[in-house]
């Protein structure tokens, strides 16, 4: 088992290493200068020498491969770098915006849960009923409307019409818990209205299956309640492809809540990651993908490590 | 089965789910009296007192810094640190420094002032005005409130120069790293990429201000979010309004709307190549435009023609023979093209960029417009960064830009026409008119109006007739707030990024 992990460990750093480096030349390999951009603001002609000065200061006019081996050491010792927008530390800045982004996303799977598991059980039992088919219309239309419709009607009907909440913005958990959870629950709902539709649909086939089994059919003959039979035979068995469905959903919306910071003015790493490209901001482009595909593989590093404890086989395959 | 226990479970868990949005709990919010809460369209990547880094930093800059000379809520120029300024022969300028306080609580000297020019100009400097500030021969610092500017050329625009918000002075005991300034407002807190929260100065050198007793101002980047936030009362003052808004809010009771025509789109050329080489080919795409619809597709109605140089019409420097020099004429476009050689239509590339709407929107507009006088464009609309690169390089036969010149002085323009420049993607590339080079020399170094006037006319008259640049619309750019802010101005043709200066004079009721 050891063995095994260390293997997966290996293999998990080798693929960080292979995103880091092709981000690395990615981004170096795209039109845009980040001193000429700096400077430029505003649409505004920068003089030339400044802008020379600023490319040396940042240390822009080294050999790309200089600039490659000058990033990865700092990345061994865990340096990030600085902005090159501002010189602000990018790991500060990352360690700021990654667990607003966790929140967001995090708050966003609770919510999706606490809707679409329930619904996706009553939807099941009324399978072909009146409340299936309305659960059912409404989950094809809410994964069908994007993340920036819902989010742009939230705003204009709820913020805007009928001000009963603010329309955007942050207020850190410290400074103001009240309002923090306030301004987070507009666009965790945002986003828990398609990801709600998702676990309304798999919970629904998921329990649909579970129903059909023998273990339920012999619950069912045995004349149990069906709450307890929901509650004893089918949900633990229903939930399992739930979880990995929102799982693999969550994951992928670390990088992906991108319009939804937008819409919400919520200070994320996806909206961080937005305007560093727009920047050309290599160093903190770079951090950003690496911090993203980190956890990813990180997760998987962590589902394969799970599988192998539930099925030995995969240790040897 | 008998569903009703799940059924009650179902429903009062979602009630409850369905309630949680609404968790609203006030307070924070705008509408504190005395205090103003400012929606700014970005955050200022950087608050460097010297360097451009867009106009949200220059807004910023404004409330925490402030130049030698500055400009009064009607756009004239007015005294700041400086309380006068006169000429000394045509290669100098004597300032008189009034009794002022850096936020250190230090005098604000002729020392300071030395200082601030120096570093502008140092070798390693990335100011804005480097080259300028490098163009000067020497200071003299005859005692505390008297400093003397001698040039290597004569300058007579120097005072205008010297009220840029890219020319603040620096205190020169300001700690490495930081810079002390002496505006009405001192930065107390701020969250990257989200707010900056401002404190006003007690020792501001105009008596009673500022009025406000504290600023917080937060980036929205988006437009719409930033008119909802408005309109919900998140905010009580937002910049660049976004023009399909303006009408709603200029409706709205609870709400005011200054707006001025300060901003504009133009086009730029690629004179290093034919076709745009030719200056019958860049006045044949002047008159093919229709600006009016230009104005209606991109901007909502909300701007006007522009068909001469950018100057305001309200500048002495406004030549109103002009106004119709690239009016809209296809004949005379097919004409022109004709007599380049291209009776037969030409083909060539449109650059502008996807990011922002009213380049997009500007692009499309006039590709068709061309379309209809045999000038068959195709659009290019990278990313901003990418235009920016590819306009730098002249990678492009036409380009569509917008910006605000640097002042209501015809020399504010310069950096628009003036081919002996280094190439610029906010210029023609590699398209030199020596005579318009020569006249905007002759502006700069003229210190008599009506002289002046005359030498901007004839650059005028020779810039419709060769293009180097060909102007499409007046945008307005507007600042909306509530009804209850009051002394803020948006400041009026190219100064309206410098409105920020108002808020030194702005309250909330």
């Amino acid at each position: 088992m050891l063995a095994f992990a260390a293997r997966r460990l290996l293999v998990s750093l080798g693929l960080v290493w292979v995103v880091a480096s092709l981000v690395f030349l990615v981004i170096h390999l795209i039109p845009g200068d980040p001193a000429e951009l700096l400077l430029s603001q505003g649409g505004i002609a920068p003089d030339p020498a400044a802008v020379e000065e600023l490319r040396e200061r940042l240390g822009l006019n080294e050999p790309l491969w200089t600039q490659y081996l000058t990033y990865m050491g700092g990345l061994l010792r865990g340096d990030f770098g600085l902005s090159l927008q501002d010189e602000h530390p990018i790991a500060e800045e990352i360690a700021l915006r990654l667990p607003r982004t966790l929140e967001l996303v995090g708050m966003a799977g609770l919510l999706s849960v606490i809707f679409g598991v329930p619904l996706g059980i009553a939807a099941a039992m009324r399978a072909g009923g009146a409340l299936d088919r309305i659960l059912s219309a409404w989950a094809g239309f809410a994964l069908s409307v994007p993340v920036f419709v819902v989010g742009t009607l939230a705003v204009l009907v709820l913020a805007q019409q009928l001000k009963l909440v603010s329309a955007g913005g942050y207020v850190p958990l410290a400074r103001d818990p009240g309002r923090h959870l306030a301004l987070l629950m507009m666009p965790a709902a945002t986003i828990a209205v398609g990801l709600g539709a998702v676990v309304f649909r798999v919970m629904r086939s998921s329990v649909l299956e579970v129903l059909e089994r023998e273990h339920v059919r012999a619950a069912q003959a045995r004349g149990l309640a069906p709450a307890a039979i929901i509650r004893r035979h089918v949900l633990r068995n229903a939930l399992t492809p739930v979880v990995t469905v929102v799982a693999l959903h969550l994951g992928s919306l670390l990088g992906g809540t991108v319009l939804v910071e937008f819409v919400f003015n919520w200070p994320g790493l996806s909206g961080y990651l937005v305007r560093a490209v727009e920047a050309r901001d290599y160093p903190e482009v770079l951090g950003i993908v690496l911090v993203i595909s980190t956890l990813f593989v990180l997760l998987n590093f962590l589902v394969d490590l799970l599988y192998a404890v539930i099925d030995p086989r995969v240790r040897h395959g | 089965m008998g569903p009703t226990t799940s059924r009650r479970a179902v429903l009062a868990g979602s009630a409850a789910a369905a309630m949680l949005p609404f968790l609203r709990i006030p307070g924070a919010r705008a509408g504190t009296p005395g205090e103003l809460t400012f929606g700014l369209s970005s955050f200022p990547p950087s608050i460097q007192p010297w360097a451009n880094t867009g106009t949200a930093a220059a807004t910023v800059k404004l409330m925490i810094y402030r130049g030698l000379t500055s400009y009064a809520p009607d756009g004239a120029l007015r005294g700041e640190l400086a309380e006068s300024w006169q000429p000394i022969g045509t290669q100098g300028w004597e300032f008189k420094l009034r009794d002022a306080r850096f936020q250190n609580g230090e005098k604000v000297t002729s020392a300071d002032v030395k200082w601030t020019i120096e570093q502008i100009a140092a070798e390693r400097s990335t100011a804005y005005f480097r080259a300028e500030m490098q163009g000067v021969e020497r200071i003299e610092t005859p005692d505390d409130r008297t400093v003397r500017i001698f040039l290597k050329a004569p300058v007579a625009t120097l005072p205008i120069m010297m009220a840029s918000y890219h020319l603040p002075i620096i205190s020169r005991n300001s700690p490495r790293g930081s810079f002390v300034g002496a505006g009405p407002f001192t930065i107390k807190a701020q969250e990257r990429g989200v707010s900056i929260e401002l404190e006003p100065f007690a020792g501001f050198f105009r008596p009673g201000l500022p009025k406000l007793k504290r600023i917080r101002a937060i980036a929205y980047a988006d437009e719409n979010l930033r008119v909802a936030a408005l309109r919900s009362g998140d905010v009580d003052l937002i910049e660049y309004v976004p023009w399909q808004s303006m009408d709603a809010i200029a409706a709205d009771p609870a709400l005011k709307l200054d707006t001025v025509d300060g901003a504009f789109m133009f086009l730029v050329f690629n004179g290093t190549r034919a076709p745009f080489n030719d200056h019958r080919v860049r006045r044949a795409v002047a008159h093919a435009i229709k600006r009016d619809e230009l104005v209606r597709a991109a901007f909502f109605g909300r701007g006007s023609a522009l068909m001469q140089l950018p100057v305001a019409e309200s500048s002495p420097f406004y030549n109103a023979e002009f106004k119709e020099g690239w009016k809209y004429d296809p004949d005379l476009s097919k004409r022109l093209l004709a007599e380049a050689g291209h009776a037969g239509g030409i083909s060539c590339s449109l650059l502008s960029t996807a990011q922002y709407g009213m380049h997009k929107d500007t692009a499309e507009v006039v590709q068709q417009h061309l379309a209809a006088v045999g000038i068959r464009a195709e659009l290019n609309l990278p990313d901003w960064a990418t235009r920016v690169a590819i306009g730098n390089r002249g990678q492009y036969d036409l380009a569509v830009m917008g910006t605000a010149a640097d002042s209501n002085d015809p020399d504010g323009i310069a950096n628009f026409i003036d081919g002996s420049l280094s190439p610029s993607y906010v210029r023609s590339f590699g398209l030199k008119i020596d005579r318009i080079t020569e006249l905007l020399a002759a502006g700069r170094a003229e210190f008599d109006q009506a002289k002046r006037r005359d030498i901007y006319r004839e650059m005028e008259r020779i810039a419709i007739e060769q293009a180097p640049m060909v102007g499409l619309t007046w945008r307005s750019q507007g600042y909306a707030m509530r009804r209850q802010v009051t002394g803020f101005t948006n400041l009026p043709g190219a100064l309206t990024f410098y409105s920020g200066l108002t808020f030194e004079t702005t309250d909330v009721a």
